[in-house]
């Protein structure tokens, strides 16, 4: 899979084969994987004194239905490149347009993998193995990642 | 900045026929709200500045120093002002999937 920024300000990326389709599946599905939805997560931080009984009523569905707009709008996206592409080799086009639904979809998807995993307790104690599962949650994880720091570096400017 | 009125009225319904109208005003101080930051292991330091710049049209030094605080110090605050331009905000940063609160200031 190769990266390529475009002369229209979006990212190319050329898939090789029908496990990077793939991936970028796993990116829908890591990020519906939150145990506590995120619009919830971060209505519940305001607190009852700061009018978090309102929050949650007025502005938690305002958040869920953005959140999950992102990830229908970048499903579709998906869906139709790998169908363009047979399911194999072919490109996968991150336009200007749609670069904030693209860095939040993938975003959702490392705060869920991370809220899961808790990346950071493998960092801080070396004795902690991880298992395949974690292993194969945490590839993705920088996968995700670097796709952002392409979409920051070349999308959103 | 000057306080502001708030009027609320009451209908007490008194046994079946006797409805009493009573009518509280207060005084409602205009305290500053601070919109707060924290940090969290996900979000790009990049990112961060960006969204800053973005939402409060901050330059990229403060908008930088900014997100260096929220990551040096767990949270920063990064606005304060009225109530309700400051709940605007919060919504705003949320929206980007930053962890935001909003409280009194001292």
């Amino acid at each position: 899979m190769t990266i390529i920024p475009t002369l229209e300000g979006g990212l190319r990326i050329d898939t090789e084969d029908a496990s990077d389709w793939d991936l970028f599946r796993s990116l829908i599905a890591d990020a519906g994987s939150f145990r506590v939805d995120l619009a919830d997560r971060l209505g519940g931080l305001i607190d009852k004194d700061s009018g978090g009984e309102d929050w949650r009523e007025y502005v938690v569905p305002d958040l869920r239905e953005e959140f999950q707009d992102q990830l229908a709008q970048i499903y579709a996206l998906i869906e139709s490149a790998a169908h363009e592409a047979e399911g194999g080799a072919g490109p996968l086009w991150l336009r200007a347009e749609h670069g904030y639904a693209w860095y939040g979809s993938f975003n959702q998807a490392r705060l869920a993998l991370n809220e899961k995993h808790q990346f950071q307790l493998f960092k801080e104690d070396d004795s902690l193995v991880p298992t395949p599962e974690q292993l194969a949650a945490y590839a993705r994880f920088r996968f995700y990642g670097k796709i952002q720091n392409e979409l920051l570096q070349h999308v959103l400017r | 900045m000057g306080g502001s009125t708030r009027t609320r009225r009451h209908n007490l319904t008194m046994a079946d026929t006797e409805t009493l109208t009573r009518t509280d005003q207060s005084v409602m101080s205009d305290v500053p709200w601070n919109v707060v930051v924290h940090d969290d292991p996900v979000n790009w330091h990049h990112y961060v500045v960006m969204v800053f710049m973005k939402v409060f049209s901050y330059d990229e030094k403060h908008a930088t120093r900014l997100a260096d605080h929220v990551h040096t110090l767990d949270r920063a605050i990064v606005w304060t002002g009225d109530r309700e331009k400051a709940e605007l905000y919060v919504q705003q940063l949320q929206m980007h999937q930053l962890r935001t609160t909003l409280e009194k200031s001292s």
